[in-house]
This record gives C-alpha cells, sequence and structure tokens, in this order.
C-alpha cells in the first residue's frame, strides 16, 4: 500500500497527545512513588526489607493471598454456574440471568458493599430474621471479618469471571457434546468429560481475571472488613494516611505491580491471550 | 441453536448463584426507610426521612452536582484525548503499536491501589505549584479520572475502529482526501456510536470511582462516593440506602429499557 | 493567590515591562507565573485577610457535626473565612506525615496534649500565640506551649445493661472478667487510656499507677486478646461496636458513650467508676495553609462559654474554660467529666509520662493488637 501522507508526522500528531498526557500523569508519578520506596525514611533498600521480614507485613501477605484464592475458586466456580444457563438456557432463562448478572455489575462497589454490611450486620437482615425464626439466639458475626470480606469480593468479581467464560462457552462447537451423548453419555458424564475441559481456557482466563483483580481491592475489604482483616492494598492505604509511612506504602505497590506482571507474563506463556477473551 | 439446554441441576445453582447476585441490593431497600438515624432494619414504622434528607442536606446535592461536572470534563478529554490517539493507531498503523497500546492500557490493568498511590504523587506534586490542580481539588480529580478512564475508551473506540471496512478510507485517500478531512468526514461518522459509548462509559466510570478519589480528595472535592464513604466509615448513615436504592432503580430501569429496545431491534 | 494579589502583581509587571526594565518575554514568563498562582514566588506577606479556609481535623462521625455547629459556623459568619472538617482522627503520625510532606493540607488538630508536646519539641507545631488565646480561659495547671486546652474527656467502661441483667459494671477488673460479664470486648487501637485499664484490672492500686509497669500491662492485653472483637481507631468506630451488638462492653471516650445511651434508648449506658480522665487540646501545625494568625484566631473563639456549652450539648465534652460551668444545667452534670460528683471517680491520665513514653508504648501495642 503506498501512503500516500508522510506516516511519521500524521501519526505523531494524533498519538502524541494522549502519549504525552500519560508519561506525565502517570510513568513519571510512578517513578516518583519507586523513589518514595527507596528514599523514605533513609535512602536505600530498607523497606523492601521490612516486607520481607516485618511480622506485621508477612501476616497480611499470607492472609491476602489466601483470601484472593478463596475468593478466586468460589467466584469462579459461581460465575461457571450461572454463565451455563446465560449462554445455551431458554430465552426466558437467559433473560433472567442477564439481568441477575448485569445489575449488580453496573452499580457501584460502594451500594454493593453497603448492601452487604445491612445483610450481614448483627441487627441486619439475615441476623434478624435467623433470630426471629428461632434458629439462632446470638447474632452471627457475619460482617467486619474475613468472613464478609470474601463475601463481598465474591459478589463484586463473579461477573468479571462470567465473561471469558461466556466467550469461551459460546465458541464451544456443539456437535462434539451431540456426539458424546449419541454414543450414550448421561448428562453428568457430558458436561464432566467433554463440556468443562473444552472451557478450560474460558476459566484460566477467568481465574487469572479475578486473582488478579483481587489483589488490588480495597475499598471493598476496608469496608467490610472493618479494619480487622487487613489486605495488602488497604495496608497501602493505612500506611499513606493513617500511619503514615510513605516509603513502605510506595513499597508495597512496586511490588505489587511487579507481583501482577510477573503472574500475567507467566500465565499467557502457557495460554494465548486469545483464547480467553 | 445449542443442543440441549441445561439441566435441573444447573439450574438449580445458577438461580442460588443468581438470588446471591441481588441479595444486597435487595436488603437496601428496608433499611433505607427506617426510621432510626442508625443502620438498623425498622422495627416497628417505615419512614422517608432518609430520602429527605437527600433532598435537604446540601451536601448530598453539592456532592452530586460535584460528581457531575467532574464526570462530563473528564469523559469529555479522555474521549477526544482516546479518539485522536485511535485514529492514529488505525489510520497510520505504526510501528510498536501493541507496545503503545499496552502503555495507554496500564492504568485500567495495574492494581488500583497502584494508581491511586501513583495519582496521589501525581496531585500533591502538582499543588506546590499549580494549586488549582492539586491533592483536594475538582480539576485535580477530573484529570485523575481522565487517566484512569482513557484506557476504557480507547479499547471501545479502537474496537469500533475494527468494524468499519477499511476501504472506504482506501477510497477517499485514493481520491485525494486529506487526513484531517477523512477523519472528520469518512471514520469518526462512521464510528459515531462507540465515541458516544467511550464517552458514556468514560463518565459512569468517573461517577463511580472511589479508589483514587479516596487518595487524592480529603474535605474540599467531596464527590458522591467520597461522601458516600465517609458516610459508611463514620456513621454508616442510612441516607446511604436511600441513595442507593434511588441509583439502583436508575440502574435497572436503563437496563430494561436497553434490553426492551434490542429486542425491537431484532424483530424489525 | 486572591485575584486582588494577581491583580496587583499583573499590574506591577507590566508597569515595569512599560519601563523597560524587563523584556517582553520576561513579562509573558512572570505573568504565566502570576496567573498560575505561584504562591511561594508572589505570595505577600501572610496576612489574616488572605485566609479564605482553615481545615479543622478531629475525630469524625458526631464530632463533625458537633465542632461545625458549636465553633465552625459561628467563626464563618464572624470572620466570612469558612472552617472544613476533617474527621480523618490526627494520629502523632499522620500530623507528623502533614508536616514532613512540606505542604501540609490541615490547620488545627484536636490532639492530645502529650503529642502536642512531643510534636512541638521536634518543630512541628507553632506555639500557641497567647496574645490571641486567652491563658486566663483555662482551668489551673491546663495550657500548654503548643497546644491550647480546649475540652476535657474520659475513657470509660460502656457496656449493653440488657446483657447483664443486675449487675453493673464498676471496675476494669470487671470489665477484663469474663466469666461475670460475658461476651466479646472492643478496646482503644491508638492505645492511650489501655494500659491503665489493664494495670487497675491486675490489681495495681490508682495511687501507684504512674510511672505505668508496661511489661504488665502488655502482658495482661496479650492475654486478654481472645476477647477483644475490635480495636477502635476513631468515634464512629466505638459507636456502631456497641450499638451493632458486636462487643457487650467497651471503653470508649465518654463523648460518644454519652451519644450512644441516647441512640440505644438508654440500652448502653456508661459508668465513671475508674474512669480515665484526659485534657483535649487544640494545636496549630507550622506552615499551616490558613496562616498562623487566622488558626489562633479560631482557637481564641472556641473559648467562648456560650460555644463550649453547645459543645458539650452536642458531644458531651468536658469545657475547659471553668466560666461554662455555670451554665450547666443540673440534669445534664451526670454527662460531664469535670463535675466534682464524677471527677472523684475517676483517675487522671498523667501527659508528663504520656509525653515521654507514648511513643514506644504504642509501637510495643500495636505489635501486640495486629499479630
Amino acid at each position: 500500500m503506498r501512503r500516500v501522507f508522510p506516516t511519521g508526522m500524521g501519526a505523531a500528531l494524533l498519538m502524541a497527545p494522549l502519549l504525552l498526557f500519560l508519561a506525565l500523569t502517570y510513568a513519571w508519578p510512578f517513578l516518583g512513588v519507586v523513589e518514595w520506596s527507596v528514599t523514605l525514611p533513609k535512602p536505600g533498600f530498607g523497606q523492601y526489607e521490612v516486607l520481607l521480614t516485618d511480622p506485621l507485613v508477612q501476616s497480611v501477605l499470607i492472609r491476602t493471598f489466601r483470601i484472593c484464592a478463596i475468593v478466586t475458586v468460589v467466584s469462579v466456580a459461581a460465575a461457571y454456574a450461572i454463565t451455563v444457563v446465560w449462554i445455551r438456557g431458554t430465552p426466558m432463562q437467559r433473560t433472567v440471568t442477564e439481568f441477575c448478572i448485569l445489575v449488580p455489575f453496573w452499580i457501584s462497589l460502594l451500594t454493593r458493599a453497603f448492601g452487604w454490611v445491612a445483610l450481614l450486620s448483627n441487627r441486619g437482615l439475615i441476623n434478624t430474621w435467623l433470630q426471629a425464626i428461632g434458629v439462632i439466639s446470638e447474632p452471627l458475626a457475619l460482617v467486619r471479618n474475613e468472613f464478609g470480606v470474601i463475601v463481598g469480593m465474591t459478589h463484586f468479581l463473579i461477573p468479571f469471571a462470567v465473561f471469558p467464560l461466556a466467550s469461551s462457552m459460546r465458541s464451544l462447537d456443539d456437535r462434539v457434546l451431540l456426539a458424546a451423548r449419541g454414543l450414550g453419555a448421561s448428562r453428568m458424564r457430558t458436561f464432566w468429560t467433554v463440556f468443562l475441559p473444552m472451557t478450560l481456557s474460558g476459566i484460566i482466563g477467568a481465574a487469572l481475571i479475578v486473582f488478579v483483580f483481587a489483589l488490588g481491592f480495597f475499598v471493598t475489604p476496608a469496608i467490610l472488613g472493618g479494619g480487622r482483616s487487613v489486605m495488602i492494598a488497604e495496608l497501602v492505604y493505612l500506611r499513606i494516611f493513617q500511619s503514615p509511612d510513605w516509603g513502605l506504602g510506595a513499597a508495597i505497590s512496586v511490588v505489587l505491580v511487579v507481583f501482577v506482571a510477573a503472574l500475567m507474563a507467566l500465565v499467557f506463556r502457557y495460554v494465548r491471550p486469545r483464547q480467553m477473551i | 441453536m445449542p443442543t440441549y439446554r441445561p439441566g435441573p441441576v444447573s439450574l438449580v445453582l445458577a438461580a442460588l448463584v443468581g438470588l446471591f447476585l441481588l441479595m444486597p441490593l435487595l436488603a437496601v431497600v428496608p433499611v433505607s426507610l427506617t426510621p432510626s438515624r442508625m443502620l438498623i432494619m425498622p422495627t416497628g414504622e417505615l419512614s422517608l426521612r432518609h430520602y429527605r434528607s437527600l433532598i435537604e442536606d446540601p451536601r448530598w446535592i453539592d456532592s452530586i452536582l460535584l460528581s457531575i461536572r467532574i464526570g462530563v470534563v473528564s469523559s469529555a478529554f479522555s474521549t477526544a484525548l482516546a479518539l485522536c490517539f485511535s485514529l492514529g493507531v488505525w489510520m497510520f498503523q505504526p510501528r510498536f503499536t501493541a507496545l503503545l497500546v499496552g502503555f495507554v492500557l496500564l492504568p485500567m490493568v495495574v492494581p488500583p491501589v497502584v494508581s491511586a498511590i501513583t495519582l496521589y504523587f501525581l496531585l500533591t506534586s502538582i499543588s506546590g505549584f499549580a494549586s488549582a490542580f492539586g491533592y483536594d481539588t475538582w480539576l485535580g480529580v477530573a484529570m485523575a479520572h481522565s487517566v484512569m478512564t482513557v484506557p476504557f475508551a480507547t479499547v471501545l473506540i479502537l474496537v469500533a475502529l475494527s468494524q468499519i471496512d477499511r476501504r472506504i478510507d482506501l477510497a477517499a485517500r485514493g481520491l485525494g482526501a486529506s487526513v484531517w478531512e477523512r477523519a472528520t468526514q469518512i471514520i469518526v461518522p462512521n464510528i459515531k456510536f462507540g465515541i458516544v459509548t467511550a464517552a458514556l462509559l468514560s463518565f459512569i466510570l468517573s461517577w463511580d470511582e472511589i479508589g483514587v478519589t479516596l487518595f487524592i480528595t480529603s474535605v474540599n472535592a467531596i464527590t458522591l462516593p467520597r461522601l458516600m464513604w465517609m458516610g459508611l466509615r463514620d456513621n454508616i448513615d442510612p441516607a446511604i440506602a436511600a441513595l442507593s436504592v434511588i441509583l439502583i432503580l436508575i440502574t435497572v430501569t436503563v437496563l430494561v429499557i436497553r434490553g426492551i429496545v434490542q429486542k425491537y431491534r431484532r424483530r424489525a | 493567590m486572591t485575584d486582588d494579589t494577581k491583580r496587583q502583581a499583573l499590574d506591577s509587571l507590566s508597569a515595569r515591562m512599560l519601563r523597560g526594565e524587563i523584556s517582553r518575554r520576561q513579562f509573558t514568563q512572570l505573568a504565566g507565573l502570576a496567573l498560575a498562582g505561584a504562591p511561594m514566588l508572589l505570595r505577600s506577606s501572610d496576612a489574616f485577610a488572605e485566609t479564605k479556609e482553615l481545615v479543622m481535623v478531629n475525630w469524625g462521625g458526631d464530632a463533625i457535626t458537633a465542632y461545625d455547629a458549636a465553633y465552625g459556623q459561628p467563626f464563618t459568619k464572624e470572620t466570612g473565612i469558612v472552617v472544613k472538617m476533617d474527621g480523618s482522627g490526627p494520629t502523632e503520625g499522620s500530623i507528623a506525615a502533614q508536616y514532613k510532606s512540606g505542604k501540609p493540607t490541615w490547620d488545627i488538630v484536636d490532639v492530645d496534649p502529650f503529642s502536642a508536646i512531643t510534636l512541638g519539641a521536634q518543630g512541628m507545631l507553632e506555639p500557641i500565640d497567647y496574645s490571641i488565646v486567652d491563658k486566663t480561659k483555662f482551668r489551673k495547671g491546663f495550657g500548654w506551649e503548643y497546644a491550647s486546652s480546649a475540652y476535657f474527656f474520659s475513657y470509660v467502661i460502656a457496656y449493653d445493661s440488657k446483657k447483664f441483667g443486675d449487675k453493673v459494671p464498676t471496675s476494669m477488673a470487671d470489665f477484663f472478667n469474663v466469666e461475670k460479664f460475658p461476651g466479646k470486648r472492643s478496646l482503644y487501637k491508638w492505645g492511650s487510656g489501655m494500659w491503665e485499664a489493664a494495670l487497675l484490672a491486675d490489681g495495681v492500686p490508682r495511687d501507684k499507677l504512674y510511672p505505668l509497669d508496661l511489661k504488665r500491662a502488655h502482658a495482661k492485653i496479650a492475654a486478654f486478646k481472645d476477647n477483644v472483637v475490635s480495636y477502635w481507631g476513631g468515634g464512629a468506630e466505638s459507636q456502631s461496636v456497641l450499638l451493632d451488638g458486636e462487643a457487650s462492653m467497651a471503653i470508649i471516650w465518654s463523648t460518644r458513650g454519652s451519644l450512644i445511651e441516647q441512640d440505644s434508648g438508654g440500652q448502653i449506658k456508661f459508668t465513671w467508676d475508674e474512669g480515665l480522665i484526659s485534657p483535649g487540646a487544640f494545636s496549630v501545625l507550622k506552615g499551616n495553609p490558613g496562616g498562623k494568625e487566622a488558626a489562633m484566631k479560631f482557637i481564641a473563639s472556641a473559648q467562648d462559654p456560650q460555644k463550649e456549652l453547645v459543645m458539650f450539648d452536642k458531644l458531651g465534652q468536658g469545657p475547659a474554660n471553668p466560666a461554662t460551668d455555670a451554665l450547666i444545667p443540673d440534669d445534664k452534670k451526670a454527662i460531664n467529666p469535670v463535675d466534682p460528683k464524677n471527677m472523684a471517680k475517676q483517675i487522671p491520665l498523667d501527659m508528663e509520662w504520656y509525653a515521654k513514653h507514648y511513643g514506644e508504648a504504642l509501637d510495643e501495642y500495636t505489635k501486640i493488637i495486629s499479630a
């Protein structure tokens, strides 16, 4: 193809504003944050040492991974269950499930977190109802602890897991299923040996997305954890605003970025991104 | 046509998940009608005082207006930037496209808390010499929101562009159109829907934005999410419940209308 | 920069340019800076008239509405300066971070006097200007170089009376006794008062409390950890942990205690027995954005007995100005920490000890409760 116009200038003119904007407002300040991590309070890698050795940080990291792992498994499983119906159900079933998936997706996460607090707190809907029908005598501690955080995060992440799963289910060749049934396999058998393995790339994609998102969460856990189930992202917030230690907050952020990048690079080596989205 | 529909087990599981997804949204309704000033289920009477306080309390109105202002400015800015960039990518297909697009998508991909601390650094630095754009100012917040929404706008516009037939552009070039003419008279009119979607999504993302906003505001630029957060941390003000019910109703209405419009289109 | 200063700056720049003193290019550069509001280059003297806004930082929730009604709004009416309330809770660490950032955004903070002593010694606070703030309006023995005596409050035991029937806690020993008073507890995240509570519960007599035996206190707290459902960091949290029923007893500020009693319809009460009374103070950050003079004027305005009465009404703060005592109605005396009847039951916190030891004590305490 002949280029009628000098490519360089036209392209540069159009693409420069955004690139320049992000370089100034994102790339440069991030370098500043990295600088914080190696200069506050004293120059050196002290803060990174703290990350590796400080017992508080260690316990926060362990808690984070535990919660993110649980949330990933539950979210992807739940998303799988509802996506199957969304993609392959009757039109009526599809409409209903679509409603269930999209409405929470479009509602602000603060409203959702608040909804869970209203539902789970000691004088909330669930406890009031359970006590009213006599199942329990003392309210259950369902929120402002790790349980509340897991519930809130799962609720937020299910729609995000749905989309990669949906995409892989849509591209499934139905004839394979037909063949399996034709050969006499039961519903269950067809599902476990044919359907599920064929959607594996979707599952991995969904799990990756959910896990990575979960790592960076701090607003939902801050509200539902009541400050008691602090995860790594919330620790950054606390180290900037509550018990300030900017160097540590910066160091945690840097490590988080590096870890996420490494994780994605690792997974992309084994699963082609095309298959996930 | 799927060969077989999900069986009863699948349906039950899906129903449970669906219920789980909708539960908190339903829970908000009774709380919003409690007469007490604390977050508890109404025990006897119902009261509309929290809905009233939304209208009467100037803080809620101010924050809503501020959020709208920031949303409009930031979405306009980010859509414009995304449009220019995407046009450049599509029209010229420069080398390193993947790398450049990857760079642009960073704010979307990076964990939100990292973006938050980065923008905190940015705005507090700016406060030193251009205080109108700095920490805890509405312009600063608008700028930060633009940074966070521009990747989404870019993706949407790139997707819209990918669906145009390149031959239209080729034809225009063959007829001697300049870059400007091609962009404004040929390409942009064909992606109008994509641009509007990008702007709308940017607005909604800015309207709901809380993670980064928490780091860059304190007492002055109080957006609606910021005010809700303060209410959630401090008092669990049931006015938030009233606000949530209204927001949920709006969302549901929009989705339902969209669903109906799509059905109509399919039939026609 | 105000529009006035900008105009003056631009006027003088144009005058200089016309006289040939500066080139056109220099004029454009300097004018650009002036318009962008480069405060550091072109700031006029730190005049009171320039201040548009002050930021006061307190412990959040109901304190915000109370301070705003009692001090903020009247000050705005008198001077035109808007007082914004920030409820994030000015801990020693966050005040230090504000100062170290080089561009503090806080003006006045509601602090513990011992924190003011520590931070003031490090040069992070302005000494109180006692030509503006009136020392004679303090009670005897209160008022410090870097902090103005603003109110009194106590750490008291608050409890859910419905849970215990006839039994009523009367001491810290009762608080730490989960057999006699079952249920979970909540303690203060930032340590103050908690060490004394632990020591009193462990049997240390009142007059032998100071200097605090931290080892003994921390041992008791560590052993008690399983019974603590949360460590509240701010006022609202302390209220909700009791109102939601998460804890059956908590040691909280008496100010919030009186509010909880109202909100729970009398179900959640508090007692002055073995309460730990503490002074509260206002300090000004060094280099505060609104300027020293405006901040001092705000603090002086808060000494008015009528305004202190509003604070007492809305938040239950014991007044700092002795003249306010006469204004408190009889039926409200029960919630006043400095009322003689209530004072007799309480133990004052030792500000000198805290000024010397708070930092390290808090570090150790935080390690124990976060583990």
